[in-house]
């Protein structure tokens, strides 16, 4: 794909001599018979266009096509050419709509048939055109100011397409000379200017036009090279709608576009309003919409002329009765703009409409078989109407491995509610694009990116990681601390859920510890309370970098926390945690995973002791449910960091350890039979002598397993 | 990709090989040998690539159709026999046939061609074929280029120099640049032995057949993934930026977007994200068995070990799902894609990945990605309180044609119906005052931008003859509308800047019943 080819630049250049000003002899009835028309009325004379008329009305269809296909980057520069010639819009992006050109053509206006034929030449036209292919446009100088030292990269090439009314062949060699000419001279002044640019390829397109009935002087000439710049062809055909579907061919032709017909659309009648007739509406696009036909050789030979264009090809698709589908993805591997062939027509312009209120329909692919293949989707997205080609072939990614049986796929407790209430919070939305935007920090998308560094600069995975997070009570906090900058007002209404935190310990209620993989009630209440507090801690701690109301927050956790949790502490394991307030807050942020990761082996060792405390028969050291220690941390980077500080707990780092060592040992090698049996410890021998079956101890052991 | 592999089993592929000491061999055996290695390192590595084995010789026969099922390849590739001499160009069309019936002429495959580069004399050699492709007719076109995107790996079962003394190297150059260069050519450096064969085979599978692993980012959460099938590089522009593109190892989730909102995009590639667990110090996709039950107890821990730790990318996709949402990820410079659940027919579902083109507006109703911001950025929230709204589609600058009624009258129908219309409401005057002046304009611009100034006259007559016609008991403003309206468009017909200005607008006649007529509107 290039974007710089010759259907970047397109230059018009339409002939306003006298003689356009001629009929072309093909007559309008305008003035139709209806049937409460009162009778004896006689209806009034044809009118007829000129050759200026159909001209001009054909070239405005070509780029009515044109821009409704390419939007962007593929420009026209509307020329008219008479004593003088008239540039009707510039390269400019703004001044590419059919709008533009019809008002700057009203102002021109027909031909004036008695102005004097000497003075009018259509060279005026072409070497405006060839002078306008060699100003730069706004993209290619864009594009040359990004690539700064490989600018010659970007090629200058175009088209320049001239209706006319020539008189001879020899005429159209004298017009192609002329061109030729004009480039070498352009060229030469192309070099000295940083506006200009040399002309690499130029492609004419010569279309003589004559009146209805008139033999033609000038003969069809397929492409020719003049020069290695210059290709030329040539095309004689009748004014009226001879030209237009001529020109219609040469936008397929010229932006490589191709045709479907939609077949089978339901309308309904304007006068019997509860029947539907079925109807065809004919649509250009890009031909990438048919790769799959056009290497498979499918394209429909029988029925595939279009009754327009004649020549054309037109493949063939069915109107799917449309479902509702909004919110399904469809695996769609290219989308390509449309623009109906006969844009006013009834049915055309039903079924636009009908896309445009936002509904899509599915098209079906008639295949010899009989068997139903959607291959094509039509689909509006913000008023533009798209082609999609959706795969219809078997796919290389069938039957892959389900996500559960993966890396993670055995944790039940994700927190999926709460990651999709951070997703609704994380979602994009469209900012002007306003210069200066470039400063770092500005670009939206950068905003994004750190706004989502904020959010999970404590985010536990899964809910039995996680205290503060299941309590409604810290909600107001956890929402607004994550945010760049606080209000004043922010900082008061996370003090006050602070607060409500201490308020609700001194009442002792319950907390949401998870109790996953425990026996019994879980871990005492104060526990519940430090853990809790702790994690907060940790939260606000990784935000009190922000800003110095952050700052506050966490000061104020801290002020809080401290007192009623130590008193009770002092009591009942007589620490001191004066050493490790002072410890914390000397390690800083950098310790704060660390000590949740304390917390969270002091919670297991108090799980574990619990458990001691249950009966004698419960062996479950290490249920398969109860999280790994070293998974609980929240952050990955700091996996070989070893706890610094000799843990508080009632277990010792070793005894904790060791555990761990045994833990990860026992997953690995197959637990002895008698062992697994074993009742208080010991195993009874030679069971299967008392077995009526004989049942082999092993294998009764592995059947146990 | 789907990979297919080519096996020369020609005569020539019998030839034993000189080895000083050790038992003898055949080419054949060498290249058994290098391809048991590639299915070997695919079942561990690669397993969801589907794979089909095809041998030639003057005919080419599909042994294995295309499976993950590498015990059935390999033991296709132990029973191959021998046949007689080697004609490429069939077994090349047998390929694409192959292809084309399974996955269509859209979907990338490799195709890895093993032969000992004697490529056969005569009729029906590569050399044969290759000196008359000039002079084929439609129907019996070469079979390269595929229709479909390919990799056409060739690897000689012989060594660079051997090779030098025929045309072999320039034949099988000639291949791939017939399949637009895309492939290569590997061949045996020193001796022919199983020691190099292997190292000639492990060059194709760092080529073509390694993992690709990144890192899945969102903020401080992260997640070691495997991209299947590898994304493979993009050129956008040959001119411009000719550079082949590739994806970061480091993928940056930057925001999410409604499924409603994305709806439908179009899409490169898609590519399964699974998540691996590299510190653990087992590599690779730890599930990605189908049917292999010779796994060993202790990979069947580590799975297991690794089942139970979270993981984020369980996480995103169990909310993506959820929500219906896309998370929107950053593959490069100014190249982005989106993850989101895929469920197939079965009930499981799945992270996927899929790749927009290249660009900084891969998408025209999500404008520049550059572009897209936080909400909390924005002054009210583009969603709506309750989620009613949506900031998305984009608006495009300018209207297409189907969408702002245009003046065609290319066809003698498109000019009738305006004309109609504008009689219509003629004879409703006055209630349809204002929509006999909006198609009355509609239809004077595009006269004067068109030059048809006799239309313009003509409908003057038209309208003066309507107002002949009005019956009695008409209202007394459509006279005057309908002459006021005719005297209008004659004066326009004469060009006079005056009267002929493509933004002046025939405005209705001020008349004393005007009011009247309003009310009457009023009353409809």
């Amino acid at each position: 794909m290039k974007m710089f080819s010759i259907s970047h630049k397109t230059a018009f250049v339409v002939d306003h001599c006298p003689y356009m000003a001629e009929s072309c002899r093909q007559q309008v009835e305008f003035d139709m018979l209806t049937k409460n028309r009162p009778q004896g009325v006689i209806p009034l004379a044809p009118v007829s266009k000129s050759l200026w008329t159909c001209a001009v009305e054909c070239s405005m269809e070509y780029c009515r096509i044109l821009y409704d296909i390419y939007p962007t980057r593929k420009l026209v520069n509307f020329i008219v050419s008479d004593s003088e010639f008239h540039i009707l819009n510039s390269w400019n992006q703004a001044d590419q709509s059919t709008q533009e050109l019809m008002a700057a053509l009203a102002a021109v206006g027909p031909p004036n048939p008695h102005e004097d034929p000497e003075c009018c030449s259509i060279l005026h036209g072409l070497m405006a055109a060839v002078e306008s292919l060699c100003k730069i446009t706004e993209y290619q100088h864009e594009a040359r100011t990004t690539l700064m030292d490989k600018a010659d990269r970007v090629s200058n090439r175009g088209r320049i397409i001239c209706i006319t009314n020539a008189k001879s062949d020899t005429h159209v060699r004298m017009l192609e000379d002329y061109v030729q000419e004009t480039i070498q001279e352009q060229n030469k002044l192309a070099i000295s200017s940083d506006r200009l640019m040399q002309i690499q390829q130029c492609e004419l397109v010569l279309i003589h036009t004559y009146p209805f009935g008139e033999e033609t002087l000038v003969s069809d000439r397929p492409k020719k090279e003049i020069s290695p710049v210059l290709t030329s062809e040539v095309h004689s055909v009748r004014a009226g709608r001879h030209l237009a579907s001529k020109l219609n061919i040469l936008v397929q032709q010229h932006f490589d576009l191709a045709s479907t017909t939609i077949t089978n659309i339901p309308m309904k009648e304007e006068q019997h309003a509860n029947t539907s007739a079925n109807y065809d509406v004919e649509l250009l696009h890009h031909r990438d919409a048919h790769m799959e036909f056009i290497k498979s050789g499918d394209l429909h030979p029988a029925g595939s002329t279009s009754r327009d264009s004649g020549l054309k090809e037109t493949v063939t698709l069915k109107w799917c009765t449309p479902r509702t589908n909004s919110v399904e993805l469809h695996f769609c591997t290219g989308a390509y703009r449309i623009s109906p062939v006969d844009v006013n027509s009834r049915p055309s312009s039903c079924l636009t409409n009908f896309l445009l209120n936002g509904r899509s329909v599915l098209l079906e692919q008639p295949r010899k078989s009989g068997s139903k293949v959607i291959s094509h989707m039509l689909s509006s997205h913000g008023g533009e109407i798209f082609l999609h080609v959706l795969n219809c072939t078997r796919s290389t990614l069938e039957d892959p491995p389900s996500i559960s049986e993966g890396c993670g796929g055995r944790v039940t407790d994700y927190r999926i509610t709460d990651f999709g209430e951070f997703m609704r919070e994380n979602r994009l939305t469209p900012f002007p694009d306003v210069q200066g935007s470039e400063v770092a920090g500005k670009v939206p998308l950068e905003r994004a990116k750190r706004q989502l560094e904020r959010h999970t600069r404590y985010w536990p995975m899964i809910i039995s990681q996680t205290t503060i997070f299941n309590m409604q009570a810290v909600v107001p906090l956890a929402s607004l601390i994550v945010k760049e900058s606080l209000t004043e007002e922010d900082v008061l209404t996370c003090q006050k859920t602070i607060y409500n935190l201490v308020d609700m310990e001194r009442k002792n209620d319950p907390l949401p510890i998870s109790t996953v993989g425990t026996r019994g009630k879980g871990p005492k209440r104060d526990e519940q309370y430090r853990i809790m507090w702790n994690e907060l801690e940790t939260l606000v701690r990784t935000h009190m970098g922000s800003s110095e109301r952050h700052q506050r927050v966490l000061d104020c956790v801290l002020a809080c926390r401290s007192k009623p949790p130590e008193e009770e502490d002092r009591k009942k394991r007589g620490r001191k945690r004066e050493d490790r307030e002072d410890k914390g807050e000397k390690n800083g942020k950098d310790s704060e995973s660390e000590r949740s990761w304390q917390e969270s082996e002091r919670l297991k060792a108090a799980l574990e002791r619990d458990r001691e405390e249950l009966a004698e028969a419960e062996v479950i050291k290490d249920s398969p449910d109860s999280p790994e220690p070293l998974n609980k941390k929240p952050r990955l980077e700091v996996e070989d960091v070893q706890p610094a500080e000799k843990a508080k707990g009632p277990v010792s780092l070793l005894t904790m350890w060791t555990n761990r060592i045994n833990t990860a040992n026992s997953r690995k090698h197959q637990e002895f039979a008698g062992r697994v049996n074993s009742v208080n410890n010991k195993a009874e021998l030679y069971q299967h002598l008392k077995d009526e079956n004989g049942m082999d101890p092993h294998e009764n052991g592995k059947a146990m397993r | 990709m789907p990979t297919v592999v080519l096996m020369d089993v020609s005569l020539s592929m019998t030839r034993p090989v000189q080895l000083d000491g050790t038992e003898e061999f055949q080419r054949k055996n060498l290249a058994v040998h290098g391809l048991t290695m590639l299915f070997e390192h695919m079942a561990t590595n690669y397993r969801l690539e589907f794979t089909a084995l095809v041998a030639f010789s003057s005919l080419w026969e599909l042994m294995v159709p295309f499976t993950r099922d590498y015990n059935t390849l390999q033991e296709a590739l132990n029973n191959l026999e021998d046949y007689d001499k080697t004609c490429l160009e069939p077994a090349l069309q047998g390929v694409s046939n192959i292809v084309q019936q399974e996955w269509g002429s859209t979907c990338p495959c490799q195709v890895v061609l093993v032969t000992d580069g004697s490529l056969g004399i005569g009729r029906g050699s590569l050399r044969h074929s290759l000196s008359t492709i000039k002079h084929r007719s439609e129907d019996k076109k070469f079979p390269l280029p595929f229709p479909f995107p390919a990799k056409l790996y060739i690897m000689c079962i012989a060594n660079a120099e051997e090779l030098q003394n025929s045309d072999t190297l320039d034949n099988l150059e000639q291949l791939l640049s017939l399949n637009g260069g895309e492939g290569q050519i590997f061949t045996v450096e020193g001796p022919l032995c199983l020691k190099n064969v292997q190292s000639l085979f492990g060059k194709l599978i760092d080529q073509a057949y390694t993992p690709f692993h990144a890192v899945l980012r969102c903020g401080n959460l992260s997640s070691d993934v495997q991209v299947f099938p590898r994304p493979e590089p993009v050129i956008m522009d040959e001119e411009v930026d000719p550079a082949p593109r590739t994806i970061l190892t480091d993928l940056e989730i930057v925001g999410f977007i409604e499924i409603g909102d994305i709806s439908s995009p179009p899409v490169l590639s898609r590519h399964l994200v699974l998540p691996i667990a590299v510190n653990k110090g087992f590599l690779g996709p730890t599930f990605m068995g189908t049917g292999t039950t010779d796994e060993t107890e202790e990979e069947n821990s580590a799975n297991q070990m690794a089942g139970k730790s979270p993981n984020f990318c369980v996480l995103l996709h169990g909310s993506l799902k959820v929500e219906g949402m896309v998370a929107l990820v950053q593959l490069g410079p100014e190249w982005y894609g989106m993850l989101y659940s895929q469920a197939d027919s079965k009930k499981k579902s799945n992270l996927m990945m899929s790749l927009f083109e290249p660009g900084p507006e891969p998408l025209p109703w999500l404008g520049k990605v550059s572009q897209l911001g936080p909400t909390s950025d924005a002054k009210e929230n583009p969603y709506g309180e309750d989620d009613s709204k949506s900031p998305f589609p984009l608006q495009p600058k300018s209207k297409r044609s189907y969408a702002q009624n245009v003046t065609v009258w290319i066809k003698p129908s498109g000019l009738q119906t305006d004309v109609q219309k504008i009689l219509r409401n003629a004879r409703k005057l006055p209630e349809k005052t204002q929509t006999f002046y909006k198609e009355l304009n509609r239809l004077r611009k595009a006269a004067l931008a068109f030059g048809f100034w006799d239309l313009l006259k003509g409908v003057a007559d038209l309208l003066e003859r309507e107002c002949t016609l009005l019956p009695d008991t008409a209202h007394p403003d459509a006279a005057f509308q309908l002459s006021h309206a005719a005297q209008q468009l004659k004066l326009a017909s004469t060009g006079d800047s005056q009267y002929a200005a493509f933004d002046h607008n025939i405005t209705p006649m001020l008349t004393d019943f005007s009011g009247s007529g309003s009310s009457d509107r009023d009353r409809m």
